[in-house]
C-alpha cells in the first residue's frame, strides 16, 4: 500500500516537472520578444483586487521588512520563514495585528481557530465556531475548510468525523511572498460575504522572469519529550483520602474504585512509568526547492517540498508534501495569461487518546478500570495498536487560470478558481480496545470550491494628476462538501478489516452503519467600484455590491453591501520632513453568508427522529420518517440576510526615513439581523424557531510598532525591535423580537452583556454545618438547590434573587473566554552575519473554565458516570494543578457541589510565550552560484510566562474549557540551511 | 514567431470576451442560485405521495419512540421511581429511586422535560392537517387518508396519556401551531386531557385493522398497507387491538374499572386476529426471557401488543433506549466487560417477591441436587450483586456475540397479553368479581408453572394480583404506576398515599419547560 502511494506521488511530480519542462521551452522560444510585460502583469496583481493596497508608499519601501500592522514580508531577514510552522494560523500567530489564534492542541496538522478582531455572534457550538473563522486566500482562491454538518450525525461534536486535519496546514513558508491581513471594511467589501470575518491573504512566490534561480531549504529537528510528574493511585487515593475520611459512609468506602481500593494491585499502586512509552523524543524534518525562470513572455515557477512536523506525546506527528507549479504567459502584448497548480498531500498521525477513539466508535464501555500508570502493561495496550489502522489523508489542489486582456487603460480579467481537497480516513480497531469488539469505519470527504470572478475595469484621467479608476465585477462561488462515512462494529475477527456490507445476522460481517451526505451552496456576486486617486495625496473609494446566495429563500436572495473609504497622506500635504504620516477611514455594509442551507426554504421537513445519543435513526420498523426538524428548531419565512456594518479609522506613522513606524486601528463593528434559536413554548415540540434579529458589537484597537533602534551599516550593526498589541471587546446588544434574555445550550445571552461570558453560580464558601444553611423564615423551609436542601459540607451559592432556591435564576454571567488582549512583539539584532531574533505572543484578560480540576474533584460522579467526561486518559497520571486550593466539600452530596458551572472554576489567564529563539548565521559567498547562504538554529515553544497552573494556558477548547487532555505543544529546536542561487 | 495584430482585432476580442462573460453573468444568475438541499425536504416537496405519506407516519411513531427512550426516561418514570431496583455507585439513580426529582442531573432533567413528547404529538397534528394533500398521488386512496389520520389520532391520545400519569396536568395542543407562531399554552387538568385521549382513542379505534396488511374482513383497510406485508409492520403501528388495550389503561389510571372490564374484553376477544398464526399469545418463561425471545423487535414477534421496535434489521440498533444499559453486568454464566450493574434488586427482595418455588421466573429448582435457583430472572444470585437479565437482548440475541458489544435490539413494550390479562383481574377485583379475577389471575400463573391462588378477600387477591405484577412486569415500566393504582385501591402505603394525595405522584415539570412558557405552573408538590 505505501509503495502504491509513493509510485502515485512520483507520478504526480512526474507530470508537474512535464509541465515545467513544456513551460520553459515555450518560453525559451518567446525569448527574443523583448518586451517587458509579463513582470508587471503576469502575476494576479491583487492591486487590481483592492483599491486600497497596502503596498503603498514608506512602509513597504524597504521591501524586506517587517511590515507595519497588517502585513508580513517574506524576506531574508524575516525570522518567519526560520520557523518550521506548518499552517498558517502558526504563522500569523502573534504576528499580526488584530488577529487572534489558539492552538487548543500540540497534536500536529489539527485543527486551529483563526480570529479577526473578536468573534461577531455567541460561540455554543462547533457550527458557530465555523462560521466566526477568518477566510484565507490562497493567491485570491477563498480556501475552504470542513463543515460542521457533519456533526449532525454524531452524539456530540467533541470531534467531527474525518480526518480532522487542518486544512490550512498545507502551506510553506519558503513559498510565500506575504501574508497580510484584511480587516479594512472597504477591502473586505470588496471580496465579498466569504469575507465577514476578515481575511488572510496570502501571496505565494510568483514565476518571475530573468536568470534561471532557484533556493534550496533543508532543516531538520529535535522534538525532546518533556518532562513530567508521574503518579499512580497511591497519589490519587492520598487526594481523595481527606474526603472519604470527612464525609464518606460505609457504603461509599466498598465502592470505591476498584484501582484505588486495593492499594497491593501493583498494576495501578506500582510504578508510574507509562510516561516513557508516551513521550518519546521525536524528530521533525523539512526539504523544499524552488526553480524560477523564463522569458518576460513566458516564465514559470515550480516548488517542491517535503514536511515533517512531530510531537514527542503519543507519537503524533504530520507529513505534507507539496508540489506547486505557476506558469505566466504573454502570448500576445495586451494579453496575459497565469496560472497556478498547487497539490499537497498531508498524512496525520493521530492520537490515541481513548476519548477520541470513543467518539468515533460511538460507543461507550464500562470505564471503571482505567489504564494503568505501569509501563510494562501500557506497552501491552500499545502494541495492541499494531493491528490497528489508522491511516488520515488530505489530498488538496488548488489552482486558478487568469486571462488578462489590457487595451489601453481598460483592462478585462477573468479567473477561474478551484479549490478541491478529498479527505480520507481509514479505522481499524481490534477487539482488544474496545470490550472484545473491533471497529472498522472509512470516511470519504470531498470539499470542492469553484469561483468564477470576471472584471472589467478603466482608468479615467480626469484633469492633472487626477484619475477615476471604475470596476464592474462579478463572481460566482459554487461550493460542495460530501461525505461518506461507513462504520462497522463487531467484525467476525481481527484479520478481516475491510466492511464488506452485507447485513446479516449469522454474525458473519460488521453490523455496518452507513451515512452519505452532501452539502451545496452557491453565490453570486455583481459589484461596481469606483476609486478616485488625487496626486498621491488622497483616495477615494467606494463599492457596491449585489450579493445572491442559495442558502436564502427565494424571498431574501439577494443583498446590497456598500462601503466608502479614503486614505489622505497628511504627510505629503504638509511636506512633513522626515515623516509619513497617512490616515484614513472606511465603513462597509456587508452581507453575511448561511453556512447551511436549511434556510433556503421556510418550513421543511428532515429525517432527523432520534435524539441525541442516536442521532441517526432516520426510520421506524426501517422506514423511512420525515418530520418537521424538532431538534434543529423551527426555521421561519422571511429570514433576511444577516450583515455587518464596519467602521474603522486607522493612522500610519513613519519617522526618520521610516525607521520607526506606528500604527493605529480602531474599530467599530455591529454584526445585525444575525440568525439565533429563540425558545419556543416547548409544548410545540421544536427546541425552538430560529430568528434573525441578533446583534452583535466588536470594538477595539489593533495598535503595531516596528523601530530599527540602531542601523550603522559601518559595524555592520542592526536592531530591530517590532510589536502589536490588540484590543477587543465584544457586547450583545439586541436579541430576536427585542428579548432581553435567551437561555439555550445551557448558556445565556443577555443584552449588554459580552457573548463570550459564562453562565455559572456565584460561589460565596462552604455550609460546616447544617446549621448555617439559612431557613425562610415565612416558610420555615431551608435554602434549596433546585429543590434539594443544602447541607452541610455542600457549596454555599448565592441566593441571588432571594426566593430560598438556588436555581438558574441565580446565575451570574462572568468571565470572557476570547481574551481582550492579545498580540505579539519581538526583537531583531543583526551583527556582521550573525541574525538573533527572539519572538513572543501573548494573550491577556481572558478567563477559563477549570474543567480539568472540576472532574478531579468531582470523582464521585466521575467515576461511575457514563460518559466522555470521566474518561481517564494514560496522561491523567502525572501531576496536575494543585488541587487542594478548593474548598473541601461533599463530594457524594446530590447538590453537586463540585459542579462545573459555578465561579469557583471561572479562573482568569494571562500568559506571554517565548515562541521562538533563532540564531542566523550568512554563510560568506563560497558556495559557487549561491547568492545567499544561510544557517539557522531555532528553538520553538521555549517558555511560557504564567500563573497558570495547569499542563499549558493555551490548551483551552474554543470555549476555553481547559479540560488538561489535549497533547501538550512540543517544544524543538530546528537547524537548517537555505540556499539561494 | 511573432502575432501581427491590428487594434481593430483586439478590440474585436476584447469585445467577444466582454460579451462572452456578461451573457453568463446575466443569464443565470439567479437559476445558479435554486440548489436543492439534499438534508432537508422543502414543503414545497412534502405531502405529494404515497411515500410522503408513508414517511410522515413513520415520523410520528419514531418521535414517540425518541420521547420515550430519550435518556431511558422510561423506566425512570415507571420503574426505578420508588422502584424495587436499588441503585450502585449512581448518584443520579438514587435521585430517582428516592424520589429527589429536581436533584441536579442530566437523567432526572431529561425525564422531566416532555418537549419529545410534544414533538410526536406536533408530529402527528402536521400529519392530520398535511396528509390529505397527498391523495393527489393516485395511489393514496381514501382507504390510506382514513388509517393514516386515525392512527395519528391514536398516537396523539397514546401521548398524552403517558404524558399525563407523569406529569398530570399538561398543556393540551391539537394542531401544529404554524402560522400561530407557537403562542404559549396553559396547562388542562389531567381529567380533561385523560378524558380526550379516550374520547380520541374510541373514535378512531374502528377505523384501526387488527392487523396491518392481514386479513381484512370489513374490507376498509389498504391490502398490503405501503407494500409492507402483516409480517415487516407486526405491531409496531397502532391496532386496534393496541388501542383498547391503550383505552384500558387510561381508564385504569382514572379509577374507572368498570370501563377497564369492557376495553380489555375487546383485547382479550380479538387476540386471534392479532397476527401470526395463533394471533396474540402468551408467552412461555422461556421465550420471555430469550435474547431472541418476546423482547427482541421484529421477527415475526406479535406479542407485544404495543411497544416501540429497535430492530437490527431494521438499522435501529441503539445503546441508548433500553433497561439493559442500567441492569446487565458480568456473570458467570455471561461474561460481559461491565463488572457491575447501576441498579440490582437485592437477594432479599428478590427471595421475599419469588416466595413459591415452582415460579418459573425464580425459584428453588429442586430437581436438581444441590438445590439451584432459577435463572431466568437473575443471574449471580449467590454473589452480592445479582444481574436482573430478565431483558438481554444484545445485538439481536446474536448467537456470535457475548455480552461484550452491548446494543441493543429489545423493544419497549407498553403492554402484552399478560399484563392485559392482570390489569383485567385488577379491574374484576376492584369490581368485587373475586373470581374472573382469580381465574385471570391463575391463567397467568399457570404460564409461569405456579398453581391457583387462595385468598379470602377482596383485598388479598388484590394484593396477589400486584404482587404477580411486580414478577411478571418487572423491568418493563410499569412498577410505579402499578404502585399508585394499587394505593388507591388499597391504601396501604403511607407514602403513596400521601403522594397522590398531594400530588407527588407527578414528576416536577423541567426548569427548561417552564421557562420557556409562563403560562406553564409548576406541579404543586415540587414548587
Amino acid at each position: 500500500m505505501k509503495f502504491d502511494f509513493f509510485l502515485k506521488k512520483i507520478g504526480q511530480y512526474v507530470v508537474v516537472l512535464c509541465c515545467g519542462v513544456f513551460a520553459s521551452n515555450y518560453a525559451t522560444a518567446q525569448t527574443d520578444d523583448a518586451k517587458v510585460i509579463a513582470d508587471t502583469t503576469a502575476t494576479i496583481d491583487s492591486s487590481f483586487l483592492f483599491f486600497f493596497n497596502n503596498k503603498t508608499k514608506s512602509n513597504l519601501a524597504s521591501g524586506k521588512m517587517f511590515n507595519l500592522q497588517n502585513r508580513m514580508i517574506n524576506a531574508d531577514t524575516n525570522f518567519i520563514n526560520l520557523i518550521p510552522k506548518i499552517s498558517i494560523q502558526q504563522m500569523v500567530k502573534g504576528n499580526l495585528s488584530g488577529v487572534y489564534v489558539r492552538e487548543s492542541s500540540g497534536e500536529p496538522g489539527v485543527d486551529q481557530n483563526l480570529f479577526i478582531q473578536g468573534i461577531n455572534g455567541p460561540l455554543m457550538s462547533k457550527k458557530d465556531l465555523f462560521e466566526q473563522q477568518a477566510v484565507v486566500y490562497l493567491n485570491g482562491i477563498p480556501l475552504m475548510r470542513d463543515h460542521p454538518f457533519a456533526y449532525e450525525i454524531q452524539k456530540n461534536d467533541y470531534l467531527r468525523i474525518g480526518t480532522n486535519t487542518n486544512t490550512l496546514a498545507n502551506f510553506n513558508i519558503n513559498n510565500i511572498e506575504s501574508i497580510e491581513v484584511i480587516k479594512d471594511p472597504a477591502r473586505l467589501a470588496a471580496l465579498g460575504p466569504l469575507a465577514a470575518n476578515g481575511a488572510i491573504w496570502v501571496t505565494s512566490k510568483n514565476a518571475t522572469s530573468g536568470k534561471t534561480s532557484g533556493s534550496v531549504n533543508i532543516y531538520s529537528g529535535y522534538a525532546p519529550a518533556p518532562r513530567v510528574s508521574p503518579t499512580n493511585s497511591a497519589y490519587e487515593f492520598a487526594f481523595r483520602k481527606p474526603y472519604y475520611d470527612r464525609y464518606a459512609n460505609v457504603e461509599d468506602l466498598i465502592n470505591m474504585p476498584a484501582y484505588l481500593k486495593d492499594s497491593t494491585n501493583t498494576d495501578y499502586y506500582g510504578p508510574a512509568n507509562w510516561y516513557k512509552s508516551y513521550y518519546k523524543p521525536t524528530f521533525t524534518y523539512g526539504a523544499d526547492a524552488a526553480l524560477t525562470g523564463g522569458s518576460s513572455r513566458a516564465n514559470f515557477r515550480l516548488f517542491l517540498s517535503s514536511v515533517r512536523d512531530a510531537n514527542a506525546a503519543d507519537k503524533t506527528g504530520l507529513e505534507r508534501h507539496n508540489a506547486s507549479f505557476y506558469i505566466n504567459i504573454a502570448p500576445m502584448e495586451w494579453l496575459n495569461f497565469s496560472s497556478m497548480i498547487s497539490y499537497n498531500r498531508m498524512d496525520r498521525d493521530r492520537n490515541k487518546n481513548i476519548t477520541d477513539r470513543l467518539v468515533e466508535q460511538r460507543y461507550l464501555p464500562d470505564l471503571a478500570n482505567p489504564l494503568t500508570p505501569n509501563n510494562n502493561l501500557y506497552n501491552k495496550y500499545l502494541r495492541e495498536f499494531d493491528k490497528a489502522i489508522d491511516l488520515n489523508v488530505n489530498h488538496s489542489l488548488q489552482s486558478y487560470f487568469n486571462l488578462s486582456a489590457k487595451f489601453k487603460t481598460l483592462v478585462f480579467n477573468s479567473n477561474l478558481m478551484l479549490d478541491y481537497s478529498d479527505i480520507n480516513r481509514d479505522v481499524f480497531w481490534p477487539k482488544t480496545l474496545l470490550e472484545k469488539n473491533n471497529f472498522v469505519s472509512h470516511y470519504l470527504g470531498i470539499n470542492q470550491r469553484v469561483n468564477f470572478t470576471n472584471y472589467l475595469t478603466n482608468i479615467f484621467e480626469i484633469g492633472h494628476k487626477q484619475s477615476l479608476k471604475i470596476t464592474a465585477r462579478q463572481n460566482y462561488t459554487n461550493d460542495m462538501y460530501r461525505y461518506k462515512y461507513a462504520i462497522g462494529y463487531n467484525g467476525p475477527n481481527d484479520f478481516v478489516k475491510v466492511n464488506l456490507f452485507h447485513n446479516n445476522t449469522s454474525g458473519q460481517n460488521y453490523i455496518s452503519y452507513y451515512f452519505p451526505n452532501s452539502l451545496r451552496t452557491a453565490l453570486m456576486s455583481l459589484s461596481g467600484e469606483a476609486e478616485y486617486e488625487l496626486s498621491d495625496l488622497l483616495r477615494i473609494n467606494a463599492v457596491v455590491r449585489r450579493d445572491g446566495s442559495s442558502t436564502k429563500d427565494v424571498n431574501n436572495r439577494w443583498f446590497t453591501g456598500y462601503s466608502a473609504g479614503f486614505d489622505y497622506n497628511a504627510g505629503k500635504q504638509f511636506a512633513l520632513d522626515n515623516m509619513d504620516l497617512n490616515l484614513y477611514g472606511g465603513y462597509a455594509k456587508l452581507g453575511k453568508i448561511n453556512v447551511d442551507d436549511r434556510f433556503s426554504t421556510n418550513s421543511i421537513y428532515s429525517s432527523y427522529v432520534g435524539w441525541q445519543n442516536e442521532p441517526t435513526l432516520g426510520t421506524f420498523n426501517g422506514i423511512p420518517a420525515l418530520a418537521r426538524p424538532y431538534n434543529y428548531g423551527w426555521v421561519n419565512a422571511n429570514m433576511p440576510w444577516a450583515y455587518f456594518e464596519k467602521i474603522n479609522i486607522g493612522a500610519r506613522w513613519g519617522l526618520f526615513n521610516s525607521k520607526v513606524q506606528f500604527g493605529i486601528d480602531v474599530y467599530n463593528r455591529n454584526d445585525k439581523n444575525g440568525t439565533i434559536l429563540v425558545p419556543t413554548p416547548a409544548e410545540w415540540g421544536y427546541e425552538g424557531q430560529y430568528k434573525s434579529g441578533l446583534t452583535v458589537n466588536n470594538s477595539g484597537v489593533d495598535l503595531s510598532v516596528y523601530a530599527k533602534i540602531i542601523d550603522n551599516e559601518m559595524q555592520k550593526i542592526q536592531w530591530s525591535i517590532n510589536g502589536n498589541l490588540s484590543y477587543n471587546n465584544n457586547k450583545l446588544k439586541a436579541l430576536p423580537n427585542g428579548l432581553d434574555e435567551i437561555i439555550i445550550s445551557g448558556t445565556k445571552l443577555k443584552v449588554g452583556e459580552r457573548v463570550d461570558a459564562y453562565w455559572v453560580y456565584k460561589n460565596e464558601g462552604k455550609y460546616n454545618s447544617d446549621a448555617e444553611v439559612p431557613t425562610n423564615s415565612s416558610t420555615g423551609r431551608k435554602l434549596t438547590y433546585n429543590g434539594v436542601p443544602f447541607q452541610s459540607g455542600d457549596a454555599k451559592w448565592a441566593d441571588l434573587n432571594g426566593d430560598f432556591d438556588v436555581n438558574d435564576e441565580d446565575r451570574i454571567l462572568i468571565g470572557n473566554f476570547m481574551p481582550k488582549n492579545y498580540g505579539g512583539f519581538g526583537t531583531d539584532i543583526t551583527y556582521h552575519r550573525f541574525s538573533i531574533n527572539a519572538q513572543f505572543y501573548f494573550a491577556l484578560k481572558q478567563s477559563f473554565l477549570n474543567q480539568a480540576a472540576a472532574s478531579r474533584l468531582d470523582f464521585v460522579n466521575g467515576d461511575f458516570s457514563k460518559s466522555l467526561n470521566s474518561v481517564k486518559e494514560i496522561t491523567s497520571w502525572q501531576k496536575g494543578e494543585d488541587l487542594s486550593a478548593y474548598p473541601m466539600y461533599n463530594p457524594w452530596s446530590s447538590v453537586v457541589p463540585y459542579q462545573l458551572s459555578q465561579d469557583l472554576f471561572v479562573q482568569d489567564v494571562n500568559y506571554v510565550k517565548l515562541r521562538s529563539l533563532s540564531l542566523t548565521y550568512r554563510v560568506p559567498k563560497t558556495v559557487k552560484n549561491a547568492r545567499l547562504m544561510q544557517i539557522y538554529l531555532t528553538g520553538n515553544n521555549l517558555f511560557t510566562f504564567s500563573k497558570f497552573k495547569g499542563s499549558d494556558p493555551e490548551l483551552l477548547n474554543y470555549q476555553g474549557v481547559y479540560d488538561g487532555k489535549a497533547v501538550p505543544l512540543q517544544k524543538t529546536v530546528t537547524l537548517g540551511v537555505k540556499i539561494d542561487f | 514567431m511573432r502575432y501581427q495584430i491590428t487594434k481593430s482585432f483586439r478590440g474585436k476580442c476584447l469585445l467577444a470576451l466582454v460579451a462572452a462573460s456578461t451573457m453568463l453573468l446575466v443569464s443565470s444568475c439567479n437559476k445558479k442560485l435554486d440548489i436543492e438541499s439534499s438534508s432537508i425536504v422543502s414543503e414545497k416537496n412534502s405531502w405529494k405521495s404515497l411515500e410522503d405519506a408513508r414517511s410522515g407516519v413513520m415520523g410520528m411513531y419514531a418521535l414517540l419512540r425518541t420521547a420515550v427512550a430519550n435518556n431511558n426516561a422510561y423506566w425512570h418514570w415507571g420503574e426505578f421511581r420508588s422502584g424495587l431496583f436499588t441503585p450502585l455507585n449512581s448518584p443520579d439513580l438514587s435521585a430517582v429511586v428516592n424520589n429527589e426529582l429536581t436533584a441536579n442531573y442530566s437523567v432526572i432533567e431529561s425525564a422531566s422535560n416532555w418537549t419529545k413528547f410534544y414533538a410526536a404529538i406536533n408530529a402527528c397534528n402536521v400529519v392530520i392537517e398535511n396528509i390529505g394533500k397527498c391523495r393527489t398521488d393516485m395511489r393514496y386512496t381514501d382507504d390510506y387518508y382514513r388509517l393514516d389520520v386515525s392512527q395519528a389520532k391514536a398516537i396523539r391520545a397514546f401521548a398524552y396519556f403517558l404524558m399525563a400519569r407523569v406529569w398530570g396536568d399538561v398543556p393540551m395542543i391539537t394542531t401544529s401551531g404554524e402560522g400561530q407562531n407557537f403562542p404559549e399554552v396553559a396547562q388542562s387538568k389531567k381529567e380533561i386531557v385523560l378524558n380526550f385521549a379516550k374520547t380520541e382513542l374510541l373514535s378512531v379505534a374502528e377505523d384501526l385493522p387488527y392487523l396491518y396488511s392481514g386479513t381484512d374482513l370489513e374490507n376498509k383497510f389498504p391490502a398490503t398497507y405501503y407494500g409492507f406485508g402483516a409480517g415487516t409492520w407486526l405491531n409496531a403501528p397502532i391496532t386496534r387491538i393496541g388501542a383498547y388495550a391503550i383505552l384500558s389503561h387510561i381508564a385504569a389510571w382514572e379509577g374507572n374499572y368498570d370501563e377497564v372490564v369492557v376495553y380489555s374484553g375487546v383485547v382479550i376477544n380479538n387476540i386471534a386476529k392479532g397476527g401470526g398464526s395463533g394471533g396474540i399469545t402468551a408467552v412461555t418463561t422461556g421465550d420471555m426471557v430469550s435474547s431472541t425471545g418476546l423482547f427482541l423487535s421484529g421477527n415475526g414477534n406479535y406479542r407485544q401488543i404495543v411497544g416501540f421496535p429497535f430492530g437490527k434489521m431494521t438499522g435501529e440498533t441503539t445503546t441508548d433506549g433500553h433497561i439493559e444499559n442500567y441492569t446487565l453486568a458480568n456473570t458467570p454464566d455471561f461474561p460481559m466487560s461491565k463488572r457491575l450493574p447501576n441498579l440490582y434488586i437485592p437477594r432479599d427482595s428478590i427471595l421475599k417477591l419469588f416466595n413459591e418455588a415452582d415460579d418459573e421466573r425464580f425459584g428453588t429448582d429442586f430437581n436438581v441436587q444441590p438445590v439451584v435457583f432459577r435463572k431466568s430472572y437473575f443471574e449471580n444470585f449467590n454473589g452480592e450483586i445479582p444481574v436482573f437479565k430478565k431483558i438481554r437482548v444484545i445485538d439481536a440475541g446474536s448467537t456470535s456475540t457475548n455480552g461484550d458489544f452491548v446494543v441493543y435490539n429489545s423493544s419497549i413494550i407498553f403492554t402484552r397479553l399478560e399484563e392485559i390479562r392482570l390489569l383485567r383481574a385488577e379491574a374484576f377485583a376492584a369490581l368485587n368479581n373475586l373470581s374472573a379475577a382469580a381465574q385471570l389471575l391463575n391463567l397467568v400463573r399457570a404460564q409461569r408453572k405456579l398453581g391457583g391462588v387462595f385468598y379470602s378477600s377482596r383485598e388479598q387477591l388484590l394484593q396477589l394480583i400486584f404482587l404477580e405484577r411486580d414478577r411478571e412486569l418487572m423491568g418493563e415500566g410499569w412498577h410505579w404506576f402499578d404502585l399508585v393504582r394499587r394505593t388507591k385501591l388499597l391504601n396501604d402505603n403511607p407514602q403513596i398515599a400521601s403522594f397522590i394525595s398531594s400530588g407527588g405522584i407527578y414528576w416536577p415539570i423541567s426548569r427548561a419547560v417552564l421557562l420557556k412558557n409562563k403560562k406553564l405552573v409548576q406541579n404543586n408538590y415540587w414548587k
